[in-house]
């Protein structure tokens, strides 16, 4: 064999893909050609430099958020929870609420003045009727499991329904069905942006070796918006189920008089009941509601809620009262 | 997607495929995303494809063959999306004649550097007409056959094999001019003493 011949063939010598008799012939050229050897060495590296650049490219690099993403959305079609929405889809189909804002925000505002007209029709009859009134409003309600004292600043009615309903949408439309009309943004972002109580809320979650109670898994963490509320969002799996935590600001309360009330009774966690099918779990801070999502058996997430209950709580507490 | 039934024993087997796909084709979820990357140049577009690859992939699991090159199988399916992506909204991308001319025209081997950075060597493999960089990729990085690479961009194996061998040469050509410009090359003090350890 002669040079030039090799240096033909050298590539197809090093991705083994040539013919014993013709690898016999490469081999006993090189047992006495240096120039060659040094040729083929020289291509094995090059080779091998190509490979290493290109699969280290930072550009090259899958984000974390989408590989767990990816990982989640197969599994759930997998096993026939849902269907596959593509990320550009996902990014988060702004042309197309845009279009629908118009009608969307017509319909809203005849909702609002038609809730606002019964809100006022109701107020009548139980002003003259308060007893009655009353009955009649907690028939409608969920399971009456919440104790009224847990934060003497907030109503615990506002707590118990309209953000729990907030909560459950959020993990519906964010966590299950990637459907928000505003991308979420980075948690640790949000927490410098607009609520301290985000920054390293992930910690009070999820252990530093990645451990989260129970043996669940860590999804992702963000900060999203629904409904012109915004939450901290965790997402978790447990027993192949997604699992929301949202924490949500509602207002300041007298903070130490509140603080007060909920150290003695600790962060206790309230089965709220469903909207939607989900569960809701919820316990709350001086300022802050906390609440646990899932399409899980109740006592299961109620006992996640419970399990996470503490850190979270006591993350909060301490970012709400940084002195 | 997998039979969905009621029973135990069906949501068992689900969870065993899954497991089985989790094991055999997500391991290549990041080389699926380099390759995608440089079919779309477009990072969304690239996670899109990735997820309609491992889609299509998860729903047809049960015609792979444990045992045979999973990657080549996935890369395959990838192709065929990206092909009917493109379909959908542009006239298929060809290789010019020019470009094979050109590639056919190069005669000389020059020596391949090796005191080049990874920037040289990416800018180099960049600078390639892009058939030829595909099958460079394909080949040296993702280490695919030619024939696993024939099957997935179904391009005859002796298109590949000369393309293979003409982007390759290229490749080294670019670097060998990159080389010559800075003043290093053959004889370089690091290159003579690799020889002498060759040797």
């Amino acid at each position: 064999m002669q040079c030039r011949e090799f240096r033909e063939i050298a590539d197809s010598y090093l991705g083994n893909e040539l013919i014993v008799e013709t690898n016999h012939e490469v081999i006993s050229h090189l047992e006495h050609c240096s120039e060659c050897r040094s040729e083929l060495a020289a291509r094995r590296e090059l080779r091998s430099q190509l490979r290493e650049a290109f699969i280290k490219a930072p550009e090259n690099q899958m984000s974390p958020e989408f590989t767990q993403r990816l990982r989640t959305q197969l599994h759930d079609y997998a096993v026939g929870k849902r269907s596959v929405t593509p990320v550009s889809q996902r990014v988060w189909r702004s042309s197309v609420m845009v279009r629908r804002t118009s009608w969307l925000a017509l319909a809203a505002c005849l909702l609002l003045a038609s809730a606002f007209g019964l809100v006022l029709v109701r107020q009548r009859i139980s002003e003259r009727s308060p007893q009655q009134g009353k009955e009649g409003v907690a028939g409608r309600e969920p399971t009456p499991t919440y104790p009224a004292e847990l934060n003497p600043g907030i109503p615990v009615s506002i707590v118990k329904t309209e953000l729990a309903r907030d909560a459950a949408g959020d993990h519906r439309d964010c966590a299950v069905h990637f459907r928000l009309a505003e991308k979420p943004i980075d948690l640790e972002v949000a927490g410098r942006k607009y609520d301290p109580v985000y920054v390293n809320l992930t910690k009070a979650v999820v252990s530093e070796q990645g451990e989260v109670p129970f043996g669940a898994e860590f999804v992702e963490a963000h900060s999203c918006v629904f409904q012109g509320r915004r939450f901290a969002h965790i997402i978790l799996r447990y027993h192949g189920r997604l699992v929301s935590f949202l924490v949500t600001e509602i207002g300041d309360s007298n903070p130490a008089k509140t603080n007060a009330a909920l150290a003695s009774k600790g962060a206790q966690v309230i089965a709220c009941s469903q909207f939607d099918g989900y569960q809701v779990s919820c316990f709350q801070t001086a300022r802050h509601a906390v609440f646990i999502v899932s399409d899980l058996p109740e006592g299961d997430n109620l006992a996640l809620a419970r399990a996470v209950a503490p850190s979270v709580f006591a993350h909060i507490t301490h970012a709400e009262n940084p002195a | 997607m997998f039979a969905i039934a009621p029973t135990r024993e069906s949501q068992v087997a689900v969870e065993k495929q899954w497991s089985a796909f989790e094991a055999e084709a997500m391991p290549h979820a990041t080389s699926l995303f380099r390759i995608a990357l440089w079919l779309t140049r477009d990072q969304t577009e690239a996670e899109d494809l990735v997820q309609e690859t491992l889609t299509e992939a998860l729903a047809s699991f049960h015609r792979f063959t444990p045992g045979t090159n999973c990657r080549a199988w996935l890369v395959s399916i990838m192709y065929h999306r990206h092909s009917k992506r493109r379909k959908a909204t542009t006239r298929l991308h060809l290789v010019s004649d020019a470009e094979e001319r050109i590639a056919e025209t190069i005669a000389f081997e020059a020596p391949t550097p090796q005191n080049v950075t990874d920037e040289e060597v990416l800018g180099a493999l960049e600078r390639l007409p892009r058939a030829f960089q595909e099958v460079v990729i394909l080949a040296d990085v993702e280490e695919m056959s030619y024939k696993e690479i024939a099957a997935a961009t179904d391009v005859p194996m002796g298109t590949v094999m000369s393309r293979i061998s003409r982007g390759r040469s290229l490749l080294r050509g670019e670097l060998a001019s990159y080389a010559k410009a800075h003043g290093f090359g053959e004889s370089d003090k690091r290159r003579i003493s690799r020889v002498s350890e060759d040797q």
